[in-house]
């Protein structure tokens, strides 16, 4: 049986969220800097919310993408929807660990689009 | 077996759901490949070897219109059919129906069989389009279907959250605005019996309609005015546009935009990631009021009053005749919605009961006062489970996706399977039954994945089978091996000022590679240019329980303020960074936050690092110990003991002697021996001494557990009783496993326990004023100080507590620090 989706507080996932958003903007900046290791560590600080539990998010950036996919809400760009991959993550997949296990906490939210030959 | 049929379903245009009426309440299932959401998007997808429903068919609905089937409901009861690429054949809206009805089947977790239903029609469909839905009904192996019109079913929903047994006579109207259908109804119950008197509705009207609406009137015409493109509007909203990609992720904004308007008045929506067609990045913050989007939905919303208006006309009914306008739908949420409904109508509005789950909810309270006719089992249950199924794949992965091969036997007509990934992250959809089924499974990565394979009939019925819970764990625990002993980093030991001790980084059995960060302030300034300034962060091997010098050394990093380029302060943090592979080389990177720094250094434990200057420390520090150890072995007469600390203390003053010729640059291998016989010595004394010191923390325990029980029963409060009996409650688990750590880290949570109460009580409030008055000509501001006193003593004149408390707060801030530090050791501050 297919156990209930993990529920965590959505403050959480918008503090995550925010941290993808940070990390991504990071991305762009040319200058070396540090920030990506405050943006690690608020990262950890979530995996670990409780000893053996915590949250971390996924970008499944460049991933195939078919109807079997059930971790993310995509929509499909483009004017096929064969060979489909995920050409932008607009909100990553938010997981809940807890030992071994990895629940979805939150669908990522993606736009797909066949991948060109 | 229940005699009512309890289970209700709204079969709705766009999106469906099922409930259960259980012991008096309604319990909506959740969709479980769905994150939070009841509802199930009324959509089939059709491939050449399965069918999916639900939100995966709905992400390919515009892209995929030959194979993929919405709003097929409008259709039930026309002989009209859907020609289906994929498979050639063609389908009627009562096949896709009944493809929704299965779907739902699998929403219910209780283990019910389900054989009846109530399922609700829009209060528009004929007797043919009625038939309809119980013909897909019927498809989907239900023997008893009843039918019930939504409004009526959102009407029953309302009256059973208000617990009204008997409604009084009258007539109300249900304005079921969803996200892409409306619907109104003019219901009227008289004596006992409701019914639906007329309905209008539009099938073209909803939700997403808004979001649109949003990005063509709102964010287009303001990317226009700030940036540069030839036909934003065409770009975005062609299949073939260059920023189509761009118009879903707009769409998707808006909506989020659309929610959070209901709740506050203006809504931001960030837009970036692409470039105009002068390849300038866009980069813009657009800013949409409540008002503007009200603006934009106000000729939509006044569609649909116009429809009430034509209802009420119609029925020569004025506003005053009609209770009160029920709302139903998602989109009911905006408050413009609601607001403009009552003000347009003159009639009070209704918005008590969820609007998306209503009329399955409804629809159950009704399943609940229909009888059963039928008592004979399903088929699945009469389908004798014969079938087996001999799986094969690997149980442990590094890969993305493991193969998955199972045969079948048995007789499979007419069968079908699905596999489901615990997560609910994959779900490889509805498939035929073959005799050997093979399938790419999709991992998590680090986790264990669980699959669940189960066999269906035409119906959706599960069917029995030998079939067991598919187990691949990806990552980890696969080539990793256990780790032999704790990894411990050495720390300052805060209660017991000059002392270190060990925390451990990576429990004994761990598996490798394994990775670890810990953040800690530093205890030492650290001041740019001086070399005596230094941080030390040894790494040891061994029981996180001993002693640091009876383990084995693995590294060091020393920062000395020589290596800094700015002073970096007591109080900030170092973050220490463990990362150990699988062939146990350990990465230890320091950071320093202050100075933005990193320290970087790999050790190998076959290579150990010894550093002469840290053995000299450690063997004075060793030979002190020792010293204190053997003077209270004498004292208390425990000879034995004493006399093995004599052999000890000889061993190690040779060694303190041979220690003191090596030179800092030595080649030779004198400094490990010299290690090794320090450690040996080292563990000597840890065994010589461990009961003594575990002793001394229980006794320290059981002194500090007497006085939170004098203080609890004193001025105690509930939640610090109920910590206070959680570790009692551990006690048995934590006095016997003779860690002296843990048993200290109790009386330390007990003491935190003291603290929180003493610094309510009046006599400890005054006794540090009193100690604090005695200190003011050491305090730092001397004029605040002498105000705050005099604050203090009126307060403790007048008896103001919570006064004097933030009086004695103020005052211990004004000590310098040194003395703060003392102070707070006296009172039980700190960790």
């Amino acid at each position: 049986m297919i156990p209930e989706p993990a529920r965590v507080p959505k403050l959480y996932i918008d503090i995550l969220d925010q941290v993808f958003e940070i990390e991504k903007k990071l991305a762009s900046i040319e200058q070396s800097n540090s920030i990506s290791r405050n943006i690690n560590r608020l990262k950890e600080l979530m995996a670990a919310i409780n000893d053996d539990a915590g949250l971390s998010y996924e970008v499944p950036l460049g991933e195939a993408f078919n109807e079997t996919r059930n971790d993310v809400d995509a929509s499909i760009s483009g004017d096929s929807a064969e060979n489909l991959v995920i050409t932008e993550v607009i909100k990553p997949i938010i997981r809940y660990r807890k030992g071994g296990i990895a629940l979805i906490a939150r669908k990522g939210v993606v736009i797909v689009q066949s991948a060109k030959p | 077996m229940d005699n009512t049929i309890n289970f209700g379903i709204d079969l709705g245009t766009t999106n469906s759901a099922i409930a259960k009426f259980v012991k008096g309440e309604v319990v909506i299932f959740n969709n479980p490949l769905d994150y939070g959401r009841a509802t199930l998007p009324s959509v089939v997808s059709y491939r050449k070897d399965k069918i999916i429903v639900g939100t995966q068919a709905k992400q390919y609905l515009e892209r995929d219109p030959k194979n993929v089937v919405a709003v097929f409901k409008r259709k039930m009861g026309t002989a009209e059919s859907y020609k289906i690429k994929a498979t050639g054949d063609s389908v009627t809206p009562v096949q896709l129906s009944a493809e929704v009805l299965k779907q739902l089947k699998t929403f219910v977790n209780t283990g019910d069989q389900l054989n009846a239903v109530v399922v609700t029609i829009p209060a528009s469909f004929d007797t043919i389009q009625s038939n309809a839905t119980k013909e897909a009904g019927q498809l989907a192996g239900f023997d008893q279907i009843v039918l019930l019109q939504e409004p009526i079913a959102a009407s029953l929903a309302y009256a059973n959250m208000k617990k009204a047994k008997d409604i009084e006579d009258g007539q109300w109207l249900v304005y079921d605005l969803g996200g892409g259908t409306f619907d109104v109804a003019l219901v009227r119950i008289k004596e006992g019996e409701m019914r639906v008197l007329d309905h209008e509705g539009d099938n073209f009207l909803g939700g997403a309609d808004f979001d649109q609406l949003i990005v063509d009137k709102l964010i287009i015409p303001k990317l226009n005015a700030q940036y540069k493109f030839d036909d934003l509007r065409t770009e975005l909203t062609s299949a073939s546009g260059r920023l189509n990609g761009v118009y879903h992720k707009l769409c998707h904004l808006a909506e989020q935009a659309k929610i959070k308007l209901s709740a506050v008045p203006s809504a931001e929506i960030e837009i970036n990631g692409f470039q105009d067609a002068s390849e300038e990045d866009v980069d813009v913050e657009v800013t949409i009021t409540r008002s503007e989007f009200n603006d934009l939905i106000r000729p939509y919303i006044d569609q649909t009053l116009d429809m009430i208006k034509t209802i009420l006309t119609r029925n020569s009914l004025r506003p005053h005749d009609v209770q009160y306008t029920l709302m139903v739908g998602g989109s009911t949420y905006i408050p413009f919605v609601r607001q403009r409904t009552e003000e347009v109508l003159q009639i009070p509005i209704n918005c008590e009961i969820d609007p998306t789950t209503a009329v399955a909810i409804g629809a159950a309270y009704y399943a609940a006062t229909k009888p059963k006719e039928i008592t004979k089992p399903t088929s699945a249950a009469r389908r004798p489970s014969a079938l087996s199924i001999k799986a094969s794949y690997n149980k442990a992965s590094k890969e993305k996706d493991e193969l998955f091969a199972a045969r079948v036997t048995g007789n499979i007509d007419g069968l079908f399977y699905r596999i489901v990934r615990q997560d609910g992250g994959f779900d490889s959809g509805l498939k035929k039954l073959t005799e050997r089924v093979s399938e790419d499974l999709p991992l998590v990565q680090n986790a264990f994945n669980y699959f669940v394979l189960t066999v269906y009939d035409g119906q959706n019925n599960p069917v029995e089978t030998d079939m067991e819970l598919i187990g691949i764990n990806s990552g980890f625990a696969i080539s990793g091996q256990p780790l032999p002993e704790d990894i411990c980093l050495e720390v300052d030991d805060l209660d017991h000022p000059g002392a270190t001790r060990l925390l451990p980084i990576f429990e004994r059995n761990s598996i490798l590679p394994a990775r670890k960060p810990v953040t800690l302030p530093l205890t030492r300034n650290l001041i740019k240019g001086n070399e005596q300034d230094q941080i030390w962060i040894n790494v040891y091997e061994g029981p996180q329980t001993s002693l640091p010098a009876a383990n084995k050394p693995l590294g060091v990093i020393l920062v000395t303020g020589k290596m800094i380029t700015r002073d970096v302060s007591k109080g900030s943090d170092i973050e220490i960074t463990f990362n150990m592979s699988e062939s146990r080389d350990l990465t230890v990177a320091a950071y320093l936050t202050m100075s933005d720094q990193e320290f970087k250094n790999v050790f190998n434990p076959k290579a150990r690092e010894t550093n002469v200057d840290l053995l000299r420390e450690h063997i004075g520090d060793l030979a002190d110990q020792l010293d204190d150890e053997l003077e209270t072995a004498t004292e208390k007469e425990e000879y034995e003991t004493a006399s093995h600390l004599t052999k000890l203390k000889k061993q190690l003053s040779q060694l303190v002697e041979e220690a003191d010729k090596l030179s800092d640059d030595d080649v030779t291998d004198k400094r490990y021996q010299l290690e090794d016989q320090k450690r040996k010595i080292a563990q000597e004394l840890d065994v010589a001494t461990k009961d003594k010191r575990i002793n001394k923390v229980k006794e320290l325990y059981m002194k500090v557990k007497d006085e939170c029980k004098e203080m609890l029963d004193q001025a105690g409060t509930d939640h610090e009783r109920n910590t206070f009996r959680n570790i009692v409650a551990q006690e048995p688990s934590f006095l016997s496993s003779n860690n002296p750590l843990r048993i200290q880290e109790k009386s330390d949570e007990m003491q935190h326990i003291t603290g929180q109460i003493r610094w309510r009580t009046p006599d400890f409030l005054l006794g540090i004023f009193k100690w604090l008055c005695e200190q003011q000509h050491r305090m730092n501001d001397q004029t605040q100080a002498k105000s705050l006193i005099d604050a203090g003593r009126f307060a403790a004149e007048s008896k103001n507590w919570d006064r004097l408390k933030e009086v004695d707060y103020g005052l211990l801030e004004l000590l310098p620090r040194q003395a703060k530090e003392q102070a707070a050791s006296k009172i039980g501050f700190g960790l």
